[in-house]
């Protein structure tokens, strides 16, 4: 397997559905279940038939909600975990931080894991120390490389695991959500440090619910519902999907209560639309049994919870109040957006929780790309002229 | 089988078999060879720093023992010791018999002690298990010294033989990885069986040449025997060639060294097997 590339075929896995405890005490009570006929299956599927081909200098990033099955893929990956059925093989060498408490072992100081996890890389004693420095200062760590990696803070063992997966050489980096422990700033010093690795033609699997890092850093995404792959494509698109999936999950469940009820949620273009840059409106009904002055607010979102625009309005509702909200010109690009409503009193209390009441598709330009490694925080479409001409 | 239930299980033609190639084995627990020193290493600091008697915990268990078997056991029955003093004749069983034991219930225990490694970062796991076995081995180094004084003390001095100690050393070494092998693996799998490790390594040392010498087992059943328990050969043999000036019992090494070796082997094959699971229950 050249070194880089990371390939997968038809990989299963699966893991006990209750917790064991594994004593010899459980394992009789089960084999005797099993005798008399009660013994449970008991699996559940972590991955299912999960193909994955990745090339050098790949970066994917992996989403999917809690329990899809991302960290176990990347501990297969990482040979940690061993597959039920199919195949795994990542070429080359490995470098993972798969969970905050990282390095090898906590009873070795910072800078016997450096070197021990350099050497079971297959690196030499002098490879290593060549880049020791630049490990340590990566990792702010001068004054606590000595100490017992125990002794250290999450922030620490997060920085000294991320830099010795960073530092020494991989092939394959595999980079699991420890990343969120850590400050901003140092944060961004490992996206910073994942572009370079990527640029010197190291894979990058990364699992992170920061969109925003995930589509900086990632240019294909992969999307794992219920241990199987939803979707693998574009980053972009992937995260635009797995968005909407996210809403529209949001959506159904919401059975909201509160003291006013929404009678009626529409949101659509006028005179055809919505459209980019014309005119749209949102149209409720809202119901109240008692006169109650209250302040209605509108949120427009692409992703969950997170609203690209607010509006508010002070509201007098007594009944069955129409509220309508128009936009002369709709400052969105192409795709899917959804609306957001709740209604509150004036020290702020919940009249009606906030919650997406509906959805609509945009029609009209698609949204200017970003430089490579660089995020847009929310999409908003801008009229602009531009003017190029050579003096 | 219908299509429902065909996407639900992997066809079984899918069933992931690790192979065991033992090379490919080694080989990368070559690459792991830094761990487990520093792993050893890390391990004998702690032990002899934190303790106040420090490097005297290595001899305490095998000097205590010689004086209670030197008081008790010797009272009950009667041990054939040839010229050599009872107190060095037991003393020089229990180094082996102090090794074997270290190296199983703390190898056979490192694993667990291990576990929330076992799930997140590669290395070939069998490194915890010999590291252990590396630390039993510089307390056996330690306690040579006392071994040392009782020399002087009953003024005995070693066999020019002695020079076979290397051979037997080798299948005392052998003999007791295979069973930390073996034990660590089971031990992550059935957890309580630690708590039951001490008691059975107790009547280990009763069912093993340590107090008494190898003459109780009848000469016709001490080649099985030692195939069973290849420390009685090793036991015997260092005191044939330290106490007697007698050449090891090839009759009985042989057999016990290739158990030792299938044992190993053995041992070896069902741990790599098992350890595609570690993970899993860890």
């Amino acid at each position: 397997m050249p070194e880089g590339v990371v390939r997968t075929e038809h990989l299963w896995k699966r893991f006990r559905a209750d917790r064991r405890r594994m004593l010899l005490r459980d394992e009789l009570q089960r084999v005797g279940a099993r005798l008399r006929g009660r013994g449970g299956r008991g699996w559940r599927w972590a991955l299912r038939d999960v193909n994955v081909m990745a090339q050098p200098g790949e970066a994917i990033g992996l989403i999917g909600s809690n329990g899809s099955g991302k960290t176990t893929l990347l501990k297969i990956l990482s040979r940690v975990m061993y597959p039920y059925a199919g195949t795994a093989v990542a070429g080359g060498r490995v470098g993972a931080l798969l969970e905050v408490r990282a390095g090898i072992h906590p009873d070795l100081t910072g800078r016997e894991n450096v070197f021990v996890t350099g050497s079971l890389l297959g690196l030499r004693r002098k490879e290593v120390a060549q880049r020791f420095d630049e490990i340590v200062s990566f990792a702010e760590l001068e004054d606590a490389i000595d100490r017992q990696v125990k002794f250290f803070s999450s922030g620490m063992q997060m920085r000294l695991g991320f830099a010795v997966a960073a530092f020494l050489e991989p092939d394959v980096l595999l980079v699991d959500e420890a990343l969120a422990v850590g400050d901003a700033t140092f944060q961004q010093k490992c996206l910073d440090r994942m572009r370079v690795v990527l640029s010197q033609g190291t894979t990058l699997f990364f699992v992170s619910h920061d969109f925003a890092a995930v589509e900086a850093t990632c240019e294909r995404g992969i999307w794992l519902r219920q241990g199987e792959i939803e979707a693998d494509g574009p980053i972009r698109d992937i995260l635009g999907a797995y968005r909407q999936s996210i809403e529209e999950a949001a959506e159904a469940d919401y059975r909201v209560e509160g003291l006013v009820r929404l009678l009626k949620a529409e949101a659509s273009g006028v005179g055809g639309g919505p459209r980019t840059q014309e005119a749209f409106e949102i149209r409720t009904v809202v119901e109240s049994s008692e006169p109650r002055a209250g302040r209605i607010f509108l949120g427009i979102s692409e992703g969950p919870a997170m609203p690209i625009f607010v509006l508010r309005r002070d509201v007098q509702l007594n009944g069955e109040t129409a509220v309508r909200c128009s936009i002369p010109r709709l400052p969105l690009p192409r795709g899917r957006y959804y609306v957001w409503a709740g209604i509150y009193d004036a020290p702020g209390r919940e009249l009606l929780p906030w919650h997406p009441i509906t959805h609509f598709d945009v029609v009209g330009p698609d949204l200017d790309a970003a430089p490579p490694a660089t995020a847009r925080l929310a999409p908003i479409h801008v009229d602009a002229t531009w003017d190029v001409s050579s003096l | 089988m219908s299509a429902a239930e065909a996407q639900t299980v992997p066809p079984s033609h899918l069933r992931f078999r690790r192979p065991f190639r033992p090379i490919e084995a080694l080989r990368q627990l070559y690459h792991a060879r830094e761990l487990i020193r520093t792993l050893a290493e890390r391990e004998l600091r702690v032990r002899y720093k934190q303790a106040i008697l420090g490097l005297a915990w290595a001899f305490i268990t095998p000097l205590a023992l010689t004086l209670v078997f030197s008081v008790f056991i010797r009272r009950l029955a009667a041990i054939d010791t040839g010229d050599a003093p009872y107190q060095v004749f037991a003393y020089l069983g229990l180094l082996p018999w102090t090794f074997f034991s270290t190296s199983v219930s703390v190898g056979g225990q490192s694993l667990v002690q291990n576990i929330p490694l076992l799930n997140r970062v590669y290395c070939p796991r069998e490194v915890f298990p010999l590291a252990s076995v590396m630390v039993a081995g510089f307390d056996m180094l330690v306690a040579l010294v006392p071994f040392g004084a009782l020399l002087i003390i009953y003024g005995f001095v070693p066999k020019v033989t002695s020079y076979w100690v290397p051979v037997l050393l080798v299948v005392q070494v052998i003999f007791s990885l295979a069973v930390a092998l073996l034990v660590s693996a089971i031990v992550v799998y059935l957890r309580d069986l630690r708590h039951a490790l001490p008691i059975l390594l107790q009547l280990g040392l009763f069912a093993t040449p340590v107090a008494y010498g190898l003459d109780v087992v009848p000469v016709s059943l001490q080649p099985l025997y030692v195939m069973l328990n290849p420390l009685g050969a090793v036991i015997d043999g260092y005191r044939r060639v330290v106490l007697y000036g007698l050449p090891p019992d090839w009759g009985l090494v042989l057999p016990a060294a290739v158990s030792a070796l299938l044992m190993l082997a053995v041992g070896y094959y069902l741990f790599k097997r098992m350890e595609t699971g570690f993970a899993d229950v860890a």
